[in-house]
């Protein structure tokens, strides 16, 4: 074991918050603000560290490693975790400065920032482990940790309750962790990850397991694991009911905590070059989440919920990316939703403050007209808005991507990330076409003037990024390969898609120009579609049935057997 | 044949785990209990070494900790709970490397064997160990709550506590590890269950008389040993 500047900077940046932990732990008797200055300061130097080894790798593109010299207990810092440890450094810091006024009138104080701590602590654990055991240890206490954290109101049931529930999936996801990292170690005799990796490279099919490929096993577990880590359909329940821990958790589990699935497959990427089904898994239930969580967060009326639902969406969105081979974007996703992310959520209280302010008196035409004596707005024609809509967005981004990747038709993953970004661009669109104005052609101008500053910054951007996080074009060109589907199948879903996003912006706007949007009398399939969606899907109801029954089972045996 | 027999007794698979949860029963020194589980599974471990363990046989301790595990969720005398979840733990040992066996054993029961000595404190401030009863003891006893968090957390396999090591252990035979693992998330539903119907609620109206703070500190270095121990003893640690 070799010690340096460099070598050591991993190791500082995983001990600092827990020295800081340590220190609340033993000097808990103090003051709140000596409490809450020992952790923000601590805070800021495991940032300022973060921040300095992100800069020293950019110098020297060089991975970083620290062992403890055993078998395992390994650091690692590569573009992955170099980047991921700034992210999270960050948005710890804030969450720190932000809980110190927030939690003052709270019991609980020390205990609370000694948990935010140790939090931070373990999640940059994770993010630098260099082997699978430092991971699972990692992995596995972060879903104890955020248990207690959720959980920090002791009189309040409800936080109880849906403390553990979170605590009960994340569980869920551990397991088939810890069953890949078994997996890997009865194959290639190690638990350091990049040379597991190496080894993997090697003999991809050495080590059939379960009737299949060993990466494809693993690559399954390891899907599953990040499923339950980041909500995905079906194992979402817990997310949007994590509300009801403190405001502060909520922001870091949201901007970061949830992300963690995004990173574990991007831990993964070289097993996932040779699982490509299972990328097609991770696009499929990706795609269902993000529909779910997206359609479940409109029909919410509590904004820390509605919020809850939007993160769900923003992960399905981010497994969509990793399934179709882009897993640099999702890592540049899940920074840029944490952060925006983080802000609605440390914004709410005020913003239900402000609400509580306001009359609840609705701005249409006849109160600006009539109360704000403002002039009639307009809207354009809504055939031309239409074909600007469907038009614009899909040039903007196909000449950004052209600009910076050339021959981006060829890749599939690449495709379907212009239809996201394509219906996204219309979204925005849509919604500056429903917005009256005095002047709607300024105004649709400037929307589209922002659309191409916003894409074009997000390409490049993002392009960037994808060079740093997977400096080896092969690396990337073999994702991208292991995502793909056969022509075959891929040209005629495109045709289709295209068909389908046309035809369906069309008849969007029609129905906004001609008011058709919202029936006075709603069919009974709708009212039935809106109860469905009113339940959540019934999910949490099924899972409540299989929790009860298990545990009348148990009551039974206990019954049966008491003397036993 | 008579070593296999004792072994059954030892390192307790149902049905023959009765002698052992009725010893416990019968034992109402908390001290005792601590003792005797600490001691129990080595002889178990002393029978079961020179035995060879057949293929098919390895069936009956997973059902057998399978079944102790299921009992686990809805218990809630916190004695009878670390008696099960030793009964659980300890099934698990048959189908441990047999070089690995002794210190499975002891990693598995050293956090039930604490569990009894805090149901006894537990017992002498309400007269029970009885989760649900009482309620909002982190409010009323933190150090108390704080030791009954930590060694759930060990009982439970929680890293970095020894018995992570040990269960990650018991997951080289591929085809059982599932089971394994599916025993290991019934542990820890049960201990959320247990450890919330003692921690939350609102706080005791007359006061209760916490642990000291030496008392305290004294267990926290008692749970700091065993982990570093495993650590280094698991080759995580310099």
């Amino acid at each position: 074991m070799t010690f340096s500047i460099d070598g050591l900077m991993p190791s500082c940046i995983v001990l600092v918050p827990f020295l800081s932990a340590l220190l609340i732990l033993l000097f808990s008797s103090g003051t709140k603000r000596q409490v809450a200055r020992l952790s923000v300061g601590m805070s800021a130097i495991t940032f300022f560290l973060s921040a300095a080894s992100l800069i020293l790798y950019m110098l020297d593109p060089q991975p970083r490693w620290l062992s403890s010299g055993g078998a395992w207990g390994s650091l690692y810092l590569d573009p992955l975790a170099s980047v991921m440890a700034v992210a999270v450094a960050g948005i710890s810091l804030v969450v720190h400065v932000y809980a110190v006024r927030y939690m003052a009138e709270e019991p609980g104080y020390a205990r609370f920032y000694t948990l935010l701590d140790l939090m931070t602590g373990t999640i940059l654990l994770m993010v630098a482990a260099g082997d699978l055991v430092t991971l699972l240890i990692a992995w596995q206490l972060i879903g104890v940790l955020l248990y207690f954290l959720l959980g920090h109101d002791l009189e309040r049931p409800a936080a109880q309750r849906y403390a553990f529930w979170t605590f009960f999936t994340y569980r869920i996801g551990d397991l088939p962790l810890i069953l890949a990292a078994a997996l890997l170690y009865k194959a290639y005799g190690t638990f350091s990850l990049p040379v597991l990796f190496e080894r993997i490279a090697e003999s991809p099919d050495a080590y059939p397991v379960f009737g299949m490929p060993l990466p494809l096993a693993v690559g399954l577990l390891v899907a599953l694991a990040a499923f339950a880590r980041s909500a995905q359909f079906p194992l979402h329940t817990w997310l949007p009911y994590t509300m009801e821990g403190p405001t502060p958790v909520s922001a870091l589990m949201h901007a970061g905590i949830v992300n963690a699935g995004g990173f574990i497959i991007n831990r993964f990427a070289p097993v996932f070059i040779h699982a490509g089904s299972v990328l097609h898994l991770v696009f499929a239930v990706g795609l269902v989440t993000a529909v779910m969580g997206s359609i479940l967060m409109l029909t919410q009326n509590d904004i820390k919920k509605s919020l809850g639902y939007s993160t769900m969406g923003q992960m399905g969105f981010m497994f969509v990316e990793c399934g179709v081979g882009a897993f640099s974007l999702a890592i540049y996703h899940l920074i840029a939703h944490g952060l925006f992310k983080g802000t609605l959520f440390l914004g709410a209280g005020s913003m239900i403050g402000d609400a509580r302010k306001q009359d609840g008196i609705p701005h249409d035409d006849v109160y600006t007209f009539v109360v704000e004596r403002k002039p009639v707005t307009s809207r354009l024609p809504w055939m031309l808005a239409a074909v600007v809509t469907v038009v614009v967005p899909f040039l903007v981004l196909g000449l950004s991507r052209w600009l910076v990747g050339g021959n981006f038709v060829g890749q599939q993953g690449a495709i379907i990330l212009l239809f996201f970004g394509w219906a996204t661009g219309a979204q925005l669109l849509f919604a500056t076409y429903r917005l009256r104005a005095e002047n709607p052609w300024r105004m649709m101008i400037m929307i589209i003037l922002s659309l191409i500053v916003v894409v074009a910054g997000y390409t490049l951007i993002e392009h960037a990024f994808d060079l740093f996080m997977y400096p080896d074009r092969t690396i990337r060109e073999k994702i991208y390969a292991a995502a793909s589907i056969p022509l075959s199948t891929f040209d005629p879903l495109v045709a289709v898609l295209t068909v389908t996003i046309v035809v369906g912006w069309l008849a969007a706007y029609y129905a906004s120009a001609s008011d058709k949007a919202r029936s006075p009398d709603p069919s009974p399939a709708r009212l039935a579609l809106y109860s469905l969606i009113s339940r959540e899907f019934y999910a949490a109801d099924v899972y409540a049935f299989f929790a009860q029954t298990v545990l009348a089972l148990s009551r039974s045996m206990n019954v049966w057997s008491r003397w036993l | 044949m008579m070593k296999l027999l004792a072994a059954f007794l030892f390192l307790p698979l149902f049905p023959f785990s009765m002698v052992f949860n009725g010893l416990l029963s019968k034992l109402g020194n908390p001290t005792a209990r601590f003792m005797l589980l600490l001691a129990w599974p080595q002889f178990g471990v002393f029978f079961l070494h020179a035995q060879p363990v057949p293929e098919f046989f390895i069936a009956w301790p997973l059902l057998s900790s399978g079944f102790y595990a299921l009992r686990l969720l809805t218990v809630r005398d916190l004695g009878l709970w670390a008696g099960f979840l030793a009964c659980s733990a300890l099934s698990l040992i048959w189908i441990a490397n047999p070089s690995d066996m002794p210190m499975v054993a002891l990693w598995f029961s050293i956090p039930p064997a604490l569990l009894f000595l805090l149901s006894g404190a537990l017992e002498r401030r309400f007269g029970a160990a009885y989760s649900g009863l009482y309620g909002g003891l982190a409010g009323s006893a933190p150090k108390l709550s704080g030791m009954l968090v930590m060694t759930l957390l060990a009982a439970i396999a929680t890293p970095p506590f020894p018995g992570f090591f040990a269960m990650l252990g018991l997951l080289h035979r591929t085809g059982i590890a599932p089971a394994v693992l599916f025993i290991w998330l019934l542990w820890g539903w049960a201990a959320i269950r247990l450890m919330q119907g003692f921690l939350s609620g609102s706080k005791e109206p007359t006061p209760v008389n916490d642990v000291g703070r030496s008392g305290a500190l004294l267990f926290a270095c008692l749970l700091g040993v065993i982990v570093f121990a495993s650590l280094y003893l698991k080759g995580g640690a310099p």
